[in-house]
């Protein structure tokens, strides 16, 4: 059947492959072959590993181009080709190549997802059953940093991870985990693209991003805590920086970043040591807070001032005229009592701005 | 030998491979007849690919895994010389075991690279040494050209097996289909010849029997790849009238030997839904009755020769996963 892919695309690659893909899962449906059959199905047409996953019933099946299964793997890249298993829903099962999509390709995907659906159908029903790959006992141990070294190899065999591979953890802010596998070796930027502050906006991957963690799916527009990319055994150290991380995000009050990457902190994180809740506020931090009071422009204006390149940056971002901008600063200097407007003030601006986050009380449970 | 109509309910085939011979259509032909013959027979001419892929020497090397070679030996007496392929791994230096292979093809097709795809799995895998005989085929050279060739290849490898790093003492005979009735057909004639002995033979869904009248033959009559049509066709070329009458050798037909016993150690593998099945069943089944050692497997909606056509399907996996664990047994290392 290794000959299979190479036959299909010798053939007439419209007319006749299509027929002949049609007839393997034809049937493999006939005979109510299983997923992993499907896969494979899917695998040995293309040429390519395929790779099935539906998080809400628990299913990740991937098969290698030679028929064998081989669960463990980083997470689903955006080029790859992918179909749903529902139309408009998200992608389910890919090839593990780059683009595009050969017309035998777009043809093994439409016929594999439905016939998937129907075994998903058939053989789980439609409630949602619980994977290993959602169990929070499972996720606890691997980022649990008293956990024996076996234990958490252990659970991350059990997830589906790669023990000799890389991936990060993420803190939500109700307390839970999220574990993002990654390729090896990170390429440089992949899912990033932060902003030079340390702190990053959602990013366009969003979604690609979400397909593959472990664990539900991030909910839209929340804070999350992005830990560091760490070879698996280290997740404990990647969840204990996300966390730290997370109390970098913003609540929503005020502008500010929703989701920051430790590893972008810098010397930032420092300050989550010794920065909480119950913390004494340096003056800074009081003179901001009672100029915020009393301002309700000022905390997204300074935002601004902070993370824009420029001032003129800054004001385009607002919609403001420069001029209105350089009113409202004035304005703010007199209220804050120092300048905002030279490097050393907007240091302490800054600081004053991430101190305030980190007191605000994001109290971050532990996991589980 | 049946007297009542066998059932013609055939056991359904496994769903991938079922799958896997929808997609190959015409290239996996269910039959063959005399004249179907003589076009498969201008295919290979023309170098056209079958169903099974034949590997080049390239292939065959495996980047550096394997030397290959190809050998002119001396054929059976007053017979021309055959030709042997022999593939030896490269990081041994001692002596090793050696695979004895004979092709498949239903004696009528296939030549020696026919199987070696696997053949060498199992070499790489153990640092085995592969000679494979290219004998003659029928219907242009009837029995007992095609096992005669074989044994004279046999004899060579044994008297010559330190010049090509293999140990004489370590013989396993190997092969599929037609071929796995040759394998079969020189364990009887190096126990009756008292030539080479063998430590093991590896018979994958042999072709054993040249009545060609099981309940699996009927069964499967149209159905799958190798039916009972094309059985006939291939014993007939090779036996021509004698065919089914009782003037069959067993070096022929293995399933006619009435002796069964001092062979070495066999493995016999075939699928549930083959013509096949009910003759390697009951070599099996003999080879135990005679005090004999085999290991069998029927693979459930396995057709004839499943794993080489879609190795990439589950039971195919299973299949050759389960040759490679007899192998380590035999071997003991």
């Amino acid at each position: 059947m290794e000959e299979l892919a190479g036959r299909l695309t010798a053939l007439d690659p419209d007319a006749g492959a299509a027929v002949r893909v049609i007839a393997y899962f034809d049937r493999l449906v006939e005979g109510r072959a299983g997923l992993e059959a499907l896969v494979r199905g899917a695998a040995v047409l293309s040429g390519s590993t395929a790779r099935l996953v539906d998080h809400d019933r628990g299913v990740r099946v991937r098969v290698e181009a030679d028929g064998r299964r081989r669960d463990v793997s980083g997470p689903a890249r955006p080029e790859w080709p992918s179909a749903p298993l529902t139309p408009g829903g998200s992608p389910a099962l890919w090839l593990e190549r780059p683009g595009p999509c050969s017309v035998v390709d777009a043809m093994v995907l439409e016929r594999a997802t439905s016939a998937a659906r129907l075994v998903l159908d058939r053989t789980r029903g439609r409630a949602p059953a619980r994977a290993p790959a959602e169990d929070p006992a499972l996720l606890e141990t691997l980022l649990d940093s008293g956990a024996p070294q076996a234990a958490r190899l252990h659970a991350a065999r059990a997830l589906g991870l790669d023990p000799s591979g890389q991936a990060r953890a993420l803190a939500l802010p109700d307390g839970h985990a999220r574990v993002q596998p990654l390729p090896v070796p990170e390429s440089a930027g992949h899912a990033r693209g932060g902003r030079s502050d340390g702190v990053a906006d959602a990013r366009p991957d969003e979604v690609a991003l979400a397909a593959s963690l472990l664990g539900p799916g991030l909910p839209r527009g929340g804070r999350v805590g992005v830990g560091p990319a760490v070879p698996v055994l280290d997740l404990p150290g990647s969840w204990a920086a996300a966390r730290t991380a997370l109390r970098f995000t913003a609540d929503g009050t005020e502008p500010g970043p929703r989701t920051v990457y430790a590893d972008e902190l810098g010397t930032l994180a420092l300050l989550a040591d010794v920065v909480g809740p119950g913390t004494e506020p340096p003056a800074d931090v009081r003179a901001l807070a009672s100029a915020i009071a009393a301002t309700p422009w000022l905390p997204a204006t300074l935002y601004a001032v902070v993370t824009a390149p420029s001032l003129r940056t800054a004001a385009a971002e607002l919609n403001l005229h420069h001029s209105t901008l350089q009113d409202r600063l004035t304005h703010a200097e007199s209220l804050l009592g120092w300048s905002v407007r030279d490097p050393h003030g907007r240091l302490r601006l800054q600081l004053a701005l991430a101190v305030r986050r980190l007191m605000v009380g994001h109290t971050v449970l532990p996991p589980g | 030998m049946t007297t009542t109509p066998p059932p013609l309910t055939p056991p359904p085939f496994d769903p991938e491979l079922a799958a896997a011979l929808a997609v190959m259509g015409e290239m996996a032909p269910t039959t063959l007849t005399p004249e179907t013959l003589a076009l498969a027979r201008a295919a290979e001419e023309a170098g056209m690919d079958g169903p099974f892929p034949l590997l080049t020497n390239e292939e065959m090397r495996r980047d550096g895994v394997f030397d290959v070679e190809e050998r002119t030996v001396p054929g059976p007496e007053g017979a021309p010389e055959i030709s042997l392929l022999i593939c030896r791994p490269t990081r041994v230096q001692e002596p090793r075991p050696v695979i004895y292979h004979t092709h498949g093809g239903g004696m009528v097709l296939g030549n020696n690279r026919l199987g070696m795809e696997f053949t060498l799995d199992c070499a790489e895998e153990f640092g085995l040494v592969v000679v494979s005989v290219e004998y003659r085929r029928a219907p242009e050279h009837p029995h007992p050209a095609p096992v005669e060739d074989c044994y004279a290849g046999l004899l060579w490898t044994a008297q010559n097996a330190k010049e090509i790093g293999a140990d004489p003492d370590r013989v396993i005979l190997a092969g599929d289909s037609a071929g796995g009735g040759l394998a079969a057909a020189l364990a009887l004639m190096a126990r009756d010849r008292r030539g080479p002995r063998p430590i093991g033979q590896l018979l994958s869904c042999p072709m054993l029997d040249d009545r060609n009248d099981t309940p699996s033959a009927h069964q499967m009559a149209g159905l799958g790849i190798w039916d009972r049509q094309a059985n006939e066709t291939g014993w007939s070329a090779l036996l021509g009238e004698a065919r089914g009458t009782a003037d069959v050798s067993p070096y022929a037909a293995p399933a006619r030997a009435e002796d069964l016993s001092g062979l070495p150690p066999a493995y016999i593998d075939c699928g549930s839904a083959e013509t096949f099945r009910d003759e390697d069943v009951a070599y099996a089944s003999r080879i135990w009755q005679a005090g004999g050692e085999a290991e069998l497997h029927v693979w459930p909606g396995g057709f004839h020769a499943f794993d080489g056509l879609a190795p990439q399907a589950a039971l195919s996996q299973d299949a050759r996963a389960a040759r490679l664990r007899w192998l380590h047994r035999l071997l003991g290392e």
